[in-house]
């Protein structure tokens, strides 16, 4: 027994999907998510849209999703296949936990996560199951170790961000102006405070949103705002829509 | 020689009692279903008793520690493997002890030249109210049954067991707090390790929440906890009055 989740899962087997092929399908997207470091820990976000082609399948999709108490997965590419990664891992770290009565290493967790990835290869290869995740952590077993940000390649190559990362069609634009607030800024994203940063966290979905129409569902006007989380030693916050809502009105008036 | 009948029986009756003889020096292991939750504890010198299972359901079991184990991991990965496969709400005791743990103890007690898995288990599910809670009692040989009352406790000692069972739902009512329930729980223990008479026995004035020399360990599946996981451990003496 080594609390390996996905070595017991050949054994038990539910239908499986049939082999894909590589047809006209157009495969939906998830776009855009990021994370970056604030004073409190990591903040991680996502918009709500999901789209296939030049349709806006969704505009109420959520992204970021918590893996177990101290770890979360923000996901870019194809729903489908990231929706299940995540599933997956949820139940390897709780198998884990449980079974082997201690918690998986931060480490393991990331490798698990890449592990995962590779073995999506021939759906990323064949392009409709191409995965580009986020994934942060913090190490439970060191109370004074910080939380870690983690970006992907479809292939599962591993890299820790030192201030942000982004993923997704719409990244480009957030990943330049985080490069330029952590250079320039004053504050710097990760001098903010949580009311700052959630604030920042919405005006570069919004900014991103002028220049990706796969971007999108985030409007202060309307109550729409990111999925936002904040991840520290004590676990994972979920800032709700009230408190983004909150933050949003101080900081315009 | 064990093909005839009469012969197997014997057998059977001999393993029966060799299993009783080991478990007699295991001590009781608790659960009580309370508004707050369900409460599970068991006491000893330190090795568990009582463990996680899923996001609502949880063991406390007595026994040789290689076999708890042995139970502990097959209920953990058939549960995992329902959660994953269809949802955590399809993961419920009925199921995980009809199709995989009682059929398992049943043949393992009645294979006679292997041996046989010495453990006496409470199995609990947490439900949306006191009342949805379910407690299951599960013997070594497969057998086991589903306590309406809210308290439960699995002993070596079907007669001892009974009488602190009486015990302790003669003393507690549904709304009593956590830390009478502890008490009587540990009352009860210390009872049934000194081997005194339930009938005289009362609740005493000052909670009981430790124990000299032993290790308490305690656990409630919180119903008020946010979040799929409602399993978390518990100090009973941080438990305020």
């Amino acid at each position: 027994m080594n609390g390996d989740f996905l070595a017991l899962l050949p054994k038990n087997p539910f239908a499986q999907l049939p082999a894909a092929s590589a047809s006209a399908h157009v495969p939906l997207q998830a776009t855009t998510v990021f994370a970056f470091h604030c004073a409190e820990g990591v903040i991680i976000a996502g918009d709500h849209r999901a789209t296939a082609g030049n349709t806006v399948f969704s505009d109420k999709t959520e992204k970021i999703l918590e893996l177990d108490s101290h770890s979360l997965m923000a996901i870019a590419g194809v729903p489908a296949t990231a929706f299940e990664m995540a599933r997956t891992l949820q139940t390897t770290f709780e198998f884990y936990r449980r079974s082997q009565l201690q918690g998986m290493s931060l480490q393991a967790k990331i490798r698990a996560l890449s592990k995962l990835l590779r073995d999506n290869l021939p759906g990323t290869l064949q392009g409709f199951g191409v995965v580009a995740p986020i994934f942060a952590g913090v190490d439970t077993t060191d109370r004074e170790s910080k939380p870690a940000i983690y970006f992907y390649d479809p292939l599962g190559a591993q890299f820790e961000a030192a201030e942000y990362a982004g993923s997704g069609s719409g990244s480009g634009s957030i990943k330049a102006v985080l490069h330029f607030l952590e250079k320039w800024g004053k504050p710097r994203p990760s001098e903010m405070s949580l009311a700052q940063a959630t604030v920042l966290a919405n005006r570069l979905l919004m900014t991103a949103a002028e220049f990706d129409t796969a971007t999108g569902g985030v409007h202060p006007e309307r109550q729409l705002f990111a999925t936002l989380k904040l991840l520290s030693q004590d676990g994972i916050r979920t800032i709700s829509i009230g408190d983004q809502d909150r933050c949003w009105q101080e900081a315009s008036a | 020689m064990t093909e005839e009948p009469y012969r197997w029986l014997d057998a059977i009756g001999n393993r029966r009692e060799y299993i009783r003889d080991q478990l007699k020096g295991g001590t009781p292991v608790f659960a009580f279903s309370r508004p707050e939750g369900i409460l599970l504890v068991g006491i000893g010198h330190g090795m568990s008793k009582v463990f996680e299972i899923y996001d609502r359901h949880a063991l406390a079991a007595l026994g040789h520690p290689v076999d708890i184990e042995k139970i502990r991991q097959a209920a953990i990965e058939a549960a995992h493997m329902e959660g994953f496969n269809r949802s955590a709400e399809d993961v419920t005791l009925r199921r995980l002890i009809s199709f995989a743990l009682s059929a398992t103890l049943k043949n393992s007690f009645e294979q006679i030249f292997s041996p046989p898995l010495m453990v006496e288990a409470i199995f609990a599910e947490l439900g949306p109210t006191s009342g949805e809670d379910v407690l299951v009692r599960v013997h070594y040989d497969g057998n086991h049954h589903y306590e309406t009352s809210g308290t439960l406790l699995a002993h070596s000692d079907p007669k001892k067991e009974e009488a602190a069972g009486a015990w302790l739902r003669q003393n507690l009512k549904p709304n009593d707090p956590m830390v009478k329930v502890a008490s009587a729980c540990l009352t009860a223990w210390q009872a049934l390790m000194d081997d005194k008479p339930f009938t005289d026995l009362s609740l005493p004035k000052e909670p009981l929440l430790q124990l000299d020399g032993k290790t308490v360990e305690a656990a409630l599946l919180d119903r008020k906890m946010a979040g799929a996981v409602h399993y978390r451990t518990l100090q009973l003496n941080k438990l305020k009055a």
